[in-house]
């Protein structure tokens, strides 16, 4: 029993990474998904820190990367800076400050704080959001530094519940601003909900709020121009940024999401490592059980042979008895694996994760491919026993 | 016609070459036809277990003929010998040799699975097997739970399921009380009146006696091989 242990906390681990894993993939999946494809990003950053620690790149990149971006309209069809702010969002008797993250059983997002994000008349665009009410940010806002803001539709939903926001003031760090639109929710099934909470203030509004812009996101026409865009921009940044106190980097979000894909599986295949080293204990342990058993039984592998029993079926026999141990082993690890993956999932990736089936059979495989394996050099032994030398064992 | 059974010259020869050299055979022969009663006698250590082991395909003889039915068995691979044991040939032993863990049908079931005869058939044929000698309603037991003559009635009804031409016994009664061990020593005349070739191995002259046929060993030799002239 003690040796099935080992068996099954192998495959109990295996199981939980597998799944999580896949959970996590899926999860990076949905978000860029629902950003939309074809984005890229952009960084600029400096190595370069004042006393206090703050960043001296405070270069507006924006207008210069903005304009070169329109100079290619055939490759890219937007751009908006990345960024955001921590003011604390006051309307009425609603006050960010006294908003809570809440979940329901299934971990789901229900309500939270919303974000403050900065972003240009061009942020619709780049992160795949439609306007339901009003209007969107304009040039014009940006160049006048005009204190606006347009809603997603949880964070509208959350201060104005079915009310008609448009043209009421809202307070960010006690600063007025004015409502102008309401985006529409990103999927009609309410998932995403939590990337729906957010409201979006010119970029401009940093020199009050406060933050820092070093990202931007570029939005390419295609798949097959997002390369091109890439080298385009690469080379435009290469000209406007101080590389002696500073640096950028250009990349597209799809390789950027192929990246923490490679660095999920890697993480994975490190945790997966460990788990195959309990498996091989396992494994050892299941063969030496078998070599005892092989010893203890010699007299009835004596017998088997006396009365009609081939080398073939005493290795089928011990072969079968090894796949079965290691089997159940794996049932009772899948089990484990299961309620682990459940749990993991909630409390790591707010998500729940049901192992995919092919884990589950996969898994159940290996065990039972384990225990051949393991089994086999006892099998070989037991059947090389000659039978009247196994008869003559007491 | 060949004889069933034809050793010639058969030497087993342990550690040989060796000071320690032991001839548990030294050169036997001996012809068995089919239907005959023959009772290998001798004391502990005349080689008449490694006789047995010989003919039961269960050891190889280090050197000499053996002819099972015409076949050189020499010339038999592990595979064949496996199923002459299974189907020609059935074992009782002094110690029943059952499998503990097993319930006695599925002792008694064991070599019609090494057939490969269907689950069905293969309990119809066992439950047969254990009313011809006298434990029908006894499937379900263990072993553990039967008394020593019981027992050896499981293993005669293991030897006998398979329907073969020749059973052997090595000391079947040793374990068991003259009468239980009376019981069962009529019960293989019987089996042998039906045509089976029984082949006994005792060192007890009186049990001996229940055999047509006396062959006689010492030091590994044939020192006598009688047949009796009375017809019982």
């Amino acid at each position: 029993m003690l040796t099935v242990l080992s068996i099954f906390i192998g495959i109990a681990a295996v199981m939980t990474i597998v799944s999580v894993m896949e959970g996590m993939k899926a999860k990076t999946a949905e978000m860029y998904s629902a950003m939309g494809s074809n984005r890229i990003t952009v960084s600029i950053y400096s190595w370069m820190y004042d006393e206090q620690g703050n960043s001296m790149n405070t270069k507006d990149y924006y207008p210069e990367l903005s304009s070169f971006c329109s100079s290619i309209p055939d490759k890219v069809i937007g751009v908006t800076p990345n960024g955001y702010c921590n003011a604390t969002v006051v309307y009425g008797t609603k006050s960010s400050a006294n908003m809570e993250y809440q979940y329901d059983d299934n971990w789901n997002y229900i309500s939270g704080p919303p974000q403050l994000y900065y972003g240009s008349e061009q942020y619709a665009m780049c992160n795949n959001l439609k306007l339901v009410k009003g209007r969107d940010l304009a040039v014009l806002d940006l160049e006048k530094y005009n204190n606006v803001c347009v809603l997603g539709s949880e964070a509208y939903t959350a201060f104005f519940g079915k009310l008609d926001p448009i043209g009421k003031e809202m307070q960010f760090n006690g600063t007025n601003y004015e409502v102008i639109g309401v985006y529409a929710p990103r999927s009609e099934d309410g998932s995403n909900k939590s990337m729906d909470n957010f409201i979006l203030i010119p970029y401009t509004a940093k020199r009050t709020l406060g933050g820092e812009i070093n990202n931007f996101v570029v939005k390419a026409k295609d798949s097959k121009t997002l390369k091109e865009a890439i080298s385009l921009i690469g080379g435009f940044l290469k000209g406007a940024v101080n590389t002696a106190t500073g640096g950028y980097d250009v990349y597209s979000e799809n390789t950027w999401q192929q990246q923490e894909n490679e660095t999920l599986n890697m993480i994975g295949l490190i945790l997966g490592g460990i788990a195959a080293i309990s498996l091989l204990v396992g494994g050892i342990g299941i063969m030496n059980i078998m070599l005892v058993t092989v010893t203890e039984r010699t007299k009835e592998i004596g017998i088997r042979r006396a009365i009609g029993a081939t080398k073939g079926s005493i290795i089928a026999q011990f072969l079968v008895e090894a796949g079965m141990l290691c089997g159940m082993g794996g049932i009772i690890g899948i089990a484990i694996g299961y309620v682990a993956s459940i749990i993991l999932g909630h409390l790591i990736l707010q998500m729940s994760i049901l192992p995919p089936v092919w884990v589950t059979l996969l898994t159940f495989t290996l065990s039972v491919v384990l225990g051949l394996l393991f089994g086999s050099y006892p099998a070989a032994q037991a059947a090389k026993l000659q039978p009247v030398e196994a008869l003559r064992a007491e | 016609m060949a004889k069933l059974i034809k050793i010639d010259s058969v030497y087993k020869i342990y550690s040989e070459g060796l000071e320690s050299e032991v001839r548990a055979l030294d050169g036997v022969s001996l012809e068995i036809d089919k239907g005959e009663f023959v009772a290998i006698v001798g004391q502990s250590g005349s080689g008449k277990s490694t006789m047995m082991n010989v003919l039961g395909c269960l050891d190889i003889p280090t050197r000499g003929d053996f002819y099972l039915n015409g076949v050189d068995v020499k010339t038999l691979s592990d595979k064949e010998l496996s199923r002459i044991r299974n189907k020609e040939i059935g074992f009782i032993f002094q110690q029943y040799n059952l499998i503990q863990s097993l319930t006695v049908l599925e002792n008694v079931e064991l070599p019609l699975i090494y057939q490969g005869i269907e689950a069905g058939e293969r309990k119809r044929m066992a439950k047969e097997a254990l009313e011809r000698v006298g434990l029908a309603g006894r499937e379900k037991h263990k072993p553990v739970q039967m008394s020593g003559g019981q027992q050896q009635r499981v293993a005669i009804a293991r030897a006998i399921a398979t329907k073969p031409n020749i059973v052997m016994a090595d000391e079947p009664t040793g374990a068991l009380d003259s009468h239980t061990g009376k019981d069962i020593l009529s019960f293989l005349q019987q089996l042998n009146r039906l045509g089976t070739t029984v082949i006994l191995i005792t060192h007890d002259n009186s049990i001996a006696d229940t055999a047509k046929r006396i062959v006689r060993l010492q030091d590994g030799k044939i020192i006598e091989d009688r047949t009796k002239e009375v017809d019982w």
